[in-house]
């Protein structure tokens, strides 16, 4: 289901999932990818610290590279209708 | 923080399965039991002789501590492409002839199948290889999570990379967890 308009959506899996209480929501767009995981910290306080300094991000099914001052992808910007998710440590087998 | 999975989660799941299918390479993510002898027949080849057939089944205990039940969750669609991934470069490295790959998703019954991967190939030292290097790179890579719960006590989200105790959301950061491969 696409997102409403000015926003995006953003999926939560495993441990996100569990610590947000959600698989997924809808946020504002469009946003600097790289403010992501602030904007996250203020609507969930700790996640950064428990969740996300362990995961991955994708973008559209494609991943994100957005840590630090010298990522590729520092200037990305999340548009309305984009799909962002948050992948922790995977665990198939 | 009331952050731990409680014991009636329930993971998102696909009603159905979903998978990606060419003449040689099927990839698939399944709410519904594994099925190995679908997974041999689908590499067996007039051109292969060698067939192997890795079945994963959940185990019953973590570090000794007991398990009670497991439940699969996945990000399907970005999972689908990426075990076809993985299976397109592994048939091509080892020249397979044929590769399946398929992974339970929801409720998975301890000691029932969890994943199946089948490989043919003209002789038998390439499919030994590459299955065992199928099954490695999907445990690496796949966008699929492993909830454990223990007896008596809440789930925990397994990650591989740890091989240790995984990740329990609530407590505070393990500590002196070893970067290893859980195999």
């Amino acid at each position: 289901m696409a997102p409403a308009k000015g926003h995006f959506s953003i999926l939560y899996f495993a441990a996100a999932a569990t610590f947000t209480g959600r698989s997924s929501e809808e946020l504002p767009a469009p946003v600097k990818a790289r403010s992501l995981f602030a904007q996250l910290e203020d609507r969930y306080p700790g996640i950064t610290a428990k969740v996300l300094s362990s995961c991955a991000v994708t973008m559209n099914l494609e991943y994100i590279d957005i840590d630090g001052d010298d990522a590729p992808q520092w200037d990305l910007v999340i548009q309305e209708g984009d799909e962002v998710a948050i992948i922790p440590p995977v665990s198939s087998g | 923080m009331a952050t731990t999975e409680p014991v009636t989660y329930t993971p998102d799941l696909p009603p159905s399965p979903v998978s990606r299918t060419t003449p040689t390479i099927h990839v698939e993510l399944t709410p519904h039991s594994l099925n190995s002898i679908s997974a041999t027949t689908f590499v067996r080849s007039p051109s292969a002789g060698a067939t192997v057939l890795f079945i994963g089944t959940t185990r019953d205990t973590f570090n000794n501590l007991p398990v009670s039940s497991l439940a699969y969750t996945s990000y399907t669609a970005l999972a689908i492409a990426t075990l076809y991934l993985i299976a397109e470069s592994v048939l091509s490295k080892h020249e397979l002839t044929k590769i399946a790959i398929i992974h339970k998703l929801g409720e998975c019954p301890i000691g029932e199948e969890s994943i199946l991967i089948a490989v043919s190939s003209p002789h038998r030292q390439a499919a030994w290889k590459a299955g065992e290097e199928a099954l490695e790179e999907t445990k690496k890579r796949a966008e699929i999570w492993k909830l454990e719960r223990f007896e008596g006590g809440e789930g925990i989200w397994r990650a591989n990379r740890d091989g240790a105790v995984g990740v329990r959301v609530g407590e505070d950061e393990k500590k002196g967890v070893e970067e290893k491969n859980d195999v």
